[in-house]
C-alpha cells in the first residue's frame, strides 16, 4: 500500500496542484491569483518531475494495471519539462484573451496527470481510459476561448475525429481481448507466444493491428490519421497547440511502443509493415503540404506531422531485442521525442509572442522580424534550424538517432525518403528565416516588449535545444536506460 | 468458440423479436375502444400551446450537467452501501475521497455563479 503511494507519487502531487489551483482561484481576489496560479502549477511539475526521476532505477508493476519503470519516468520528467514551457509562454498570451485562468491552469496540470497514466499504463483498459481522459481535456483545452469561431470549429472537427479513432481502436482492443482472453499486456505477450491462440483465429492479427494503430496514430497524428492536426493546431490557442503538437503527440508514441513492443511482439511482421508504409506517408505528404502553407502557425502544424513520421523511423527500425547499446531504434523513438519536443514547444512559443504583437501568424507578420525583436529573431532561426536537423542543435541529434538503426536495419529505401524529406522541409522552414532577415516589414520600426515568462520560456528552450547537441552522451545514457527497461533488460 | 458465439448469437435473435411479439399480441388481445379523452395527451405533460420547436434556454444545459454529477455519484454510493459492511475501512476512505472531488465540482459551480439563474 504504502508502496503503491509512493509510486504514484508524481500522478498525485499533479492531482493535488490541480485542485490547490481551482480551490486559489476561487478563494482568492483575481489579481493576487493571477500572480499566485502559474506559480503554483510550475512548483507542482517540478514536484512530479524529481518525484519520477527519484525512481529511475525502480521497475515493477503498481496495481496490476500501471508500470513504474525508466521508460515511463522518462516520458514523465520531459512532459512535466515541456509544460512548465507551455505555462510560461502561455501566461501572457492567455491573460490577454480570457478571464478563466484558473481553468486553464487546472486542465493543463489535468492533463499531464492522464499523459502520466497513459505512458505507463500496462493494462489495455488503464491505456485506453487514461488515453481518453487526455483526449477530452485536449478537446476542452482546444476549444477553451470560446468566444474564438476558430477555436470553436477547431475542437469540434478534433472532437469528432478523436471520438471515431477512440471507438476503432477500442474495437481492436476487444478483438486482442476475445483472442488471449486477458487486457495484461504482459499476459497478452505471453497467451500469443504460447500458442493459445489458434491458428484458424490468425486471420484476426491484421484487424487487432490496423485497428489498434487507427487510435494511436490519431493521437500522434501520423498520415491518414493526421486531418485534425491542422485544424486543431491552427485554431487552438497558441499555448495549447504547443501542448498538443509535442506532450500529447510524445505520449502517442510512448502508448504506440509499449503496446507493440510489450503486447505484441509475436506480431511484429503485421505492425512493422504497417509502419514502415505510414512513416513514408506522413513524412511524404505533410512535408510536400507544408510547402504550400502561407500561416506560419499551419505551416509549424504540417512539419509536426512530418516529424511523426521520422519519430516512426526509429520503431520501424527497431533491433536488438536483447542488448542495452545506443542505436536500437527505440532509444532514438526516445531521443527524438526529446529533441523534437523542446525544438517546436521554443518554435510555437515565438509564434504565440509574433501573434500576440501583430494578432495574426502569416508570413507577411514574420517580415522584418529582425528590426522589431532581433531576440526573437534569432530564437526562431535556431528553432527552425534545428527542426531541420542541422548541428550543432537537437533535431540533428535527433535525427542521427534514428537514421543510424535505419541505416543498420539495411531500410535503404526508407533512408532516401526521409533524407528527401529533410531537404524539403528545411526549404519550407528557411522560407520564414528569409521572411524574418531579409524582407523589409512595415516602414515604422517599433521594438517589441516580451512578457518575462515568455523570455524565460524561450531561453529555456535555447539552453536545451543545445545542450542535447553538447551533452549528447549524458542524455543517451537516459535514452538507453529506458529503452532497456521497455526491451526487457 | 463457434458454439459460444451461437448461443450469443440465438440470445440476439430471441431479444430482437421478443418486443415485436408481445406488441402484436397486444395488439390482438386488447380491447379497442377510443374516445377523446383517451386519446390525449397522457404521463408526459400537458398538450403544447403553440409549436414545439422553440429554443429553449442554453442554461438548461449547466443543471443537467450538474444534475449529471449526482447522478454517477449515487451509482457508485448504492453498491458500496450494499456491501459496506465487508468492505472496510479502505472502502470508506475512497468513498469520503470520491464523494469530496465531486462536491469540489459543486462547490466550483456555486462560487463561480452557476447556480444563479439569470
Amino acid at each position: 500500500m504504502a508502496q503503491m503511494i509512493i509510486r504514484l507519487t508524481p500522478e498525485l502531487v499533479l492531482m493535488v496542484t490541480a485542485f490547490v489551483v481551482i480551490g486559489v482561484d476561487l478563494y482568492t481576489r483575481r489579481r493576487i491569483a493571477r500572480r499566485l496560479l502559474p506559480g503554483i502549477s510550475i512548483v507542482g511539475l517540478i514536484l512530479a518531475a524529481v518525484a519520477a526521476m527519484a525512481q529511475w532505477t525502480v521497475r515493477e508493476p503498481v496495481a496490476g494495471t500501471l508500470a513504474a519503470d525508466a521508460f515511463a519516468f522518462y516520458f514523465k520528467v520531459v512532459a512535466a519539462g515541456l509544460v512548465i514551457v507551455v505555462i510560461l509562454a502561455g501566461t501572457a498570451y492567455m491573460q490577454q484573451r480570457t478571464r478563466f485562468l484558473g481553468e486553464f491552469y487546472a486542465l493543463l496540470l489535468a492533463a499531464t496527470v492522464a499523459v502520466y497514466i497513459a505512458v505507463s499504463a500496462n493494462d489495455l483498459i488503464t491505456l485506453y481510459l487514461a488515453l481518453e481522459t487526455l483526449s477530452i481535456l485536449s478537446y476542452v483545452l482546444t476549444g477553451f476561448l470560446r468566444g474564438d469561431r476558430r477555436a470553436n470549429e477547431a475542437a469540434v472537427k478534433y472532437f469528432l475525429y478523436g471520438a471515431a479513432a477512440s471507438a476503432v481502436m477500442l474495437y481492436g482492443f476487444s478483438l486482442l481481448y476475445g483472442l488471449t482472453g486477458t487486457t495484461q499486456l504482459e499476459e497478452i505477450a505471453q497467451r500469443l507466444l504460447a500458442g493459445e491462440v489458434t491458428s484458424e483465429l490468425n486471420w484476426l492479427a491484421w484487424p487487432v493491428v490496423v485497428l489498434s494503430l487507427v487510435g494511436l496514430g490519431f493521437k500522434a497524428s501520423l498520415v491518414p490519421f493526421h486531418q485534425w492536426a491542422p485544424d486543431a493546431y491552427e485554431g487552438a490557442p497558441t499555448p495549447v497547440t504547443m501542448f498538443l503538437s509535442t506532450v500529447s503527440k510524445a505520449t502517442g508514441f510512448a502508448v504506440m511502443a509499449r503496446l507493440l513492443v510489450i503486447a505484441l511482439p509475436t506480431l511484429s511482421q503485421y505492425w512493422l509493415a504497417l509502419l514502415y508504409a505510414l512513416s513514408i506517408l506522413t513524412m511524404t505528404l505533410a512535408n510536400v503540404i507544408a510547402l504550400r502553407q502561407e500561416n506560419v502557425k499551419r505551416m509549424l502544424a504540417y512539419s509536426s506531422v512530418a516529424h511523426a513520421g521520422f519519430i516512426l523511423l526509429g520503431l520501424v527500425a527497431i533491433t536488438g531485442l536483447g542488448s542495452a547499446q545506443p542505436f536500437t531504434g527505440l532509444d532514438g523513438v526516445l531521443m527524438y521525442v526529446l529533441g523534437y519536443t523542446i525544438t517546436n514547444v521554443g518554435a510555437f512559443a515565438v509564434v504565440a509572442a509574433v501573434e500576440d504583437a501583430r494578432g495574426s501568424t502569416t508570413l507577411d507578420d514574420f517580415a522584418g522580424l529582425i528590426h522589431h525583436s532581433p531576440f526573437l529573431a534569432a530564437a526562431m532561426l535556431i528553432f527552425l534550424l534545428s527542426l531541420a536537423g542541422i548541428p550543432p542543435l537537437a533535431g540533428f541529434v535527433a535525427k542521427l538517432f534514428v537514421f543510424a538503426p535505419v541505416i543498420r536495419s539495411q531500410y535503404y529505401v526508407l533512408a532516401v525518403v526521409a533524407l528527401v524529406n529533410a531537404v524539403i522541409a528545411a526549404g519550407y522552414y528557411l522560407r520564414v528565416v528569409k521572411q524574418m532577415f531579409f524582407v523589409p516589414g512595415d516602414a515604422a520600426t517599433s521594438t517589441w516588449r516580451l512578457a518575462r515568462g515568455m523570455e524565460v520560456a524561450l531561453w529555456a528552450c535555447l539552453i536545451g535545444v543545445f545542450a542535447v547537441f553538447f551533452f549528447m552522451n549524458g542524455f543517451t545514457t537516459w535514452t538507453v536506460d529506458a529503452a532497456s527497461a521497455m526491451l526487457g533488460l | 468458440m463457434l458454439n459460444t458465439y451461437a448461443v450469443v448469437g440465438l440470445f440476439a435473435v430471441v431479444a430482437f423479436t421478443f418486443p415485436f411479439i408481445t406488441l402484436l399480441m397486444a395488439r390482438m388481445l386488447r380491447p379497442r375502444k377510443p374516445n377523446p379523452l383517451k386519446n390525449s395527451t397522457y404521463e408526459c405533460g400537458m398538450e403544447t400551446i403553440g409549436d414545439t420547436w422553440v429554443q429553449f434556454r442554453a442554461q438548461y444545459y449547466l443543471f443537467a450537467l450538474i444534475f449529471v454529477l449526482f447522478d454517477i455519484e449515487l451509482i457508485f454510493l448504492f453498491p458500496w452501501a450494499v456491501a459496506y459492511n465487508r468492505l472496510g475501512l479502505f472502502a470508506l476512505v475512497e468513498m469520503a475521497l470520491f464523494i469530496g472531488m465531486l462536491a469540489l465540482a459543486l462547490v466550483y459551480a456555486w462560487r463561480k455563479g452557476i447556480l444563479e439563474w439569470q
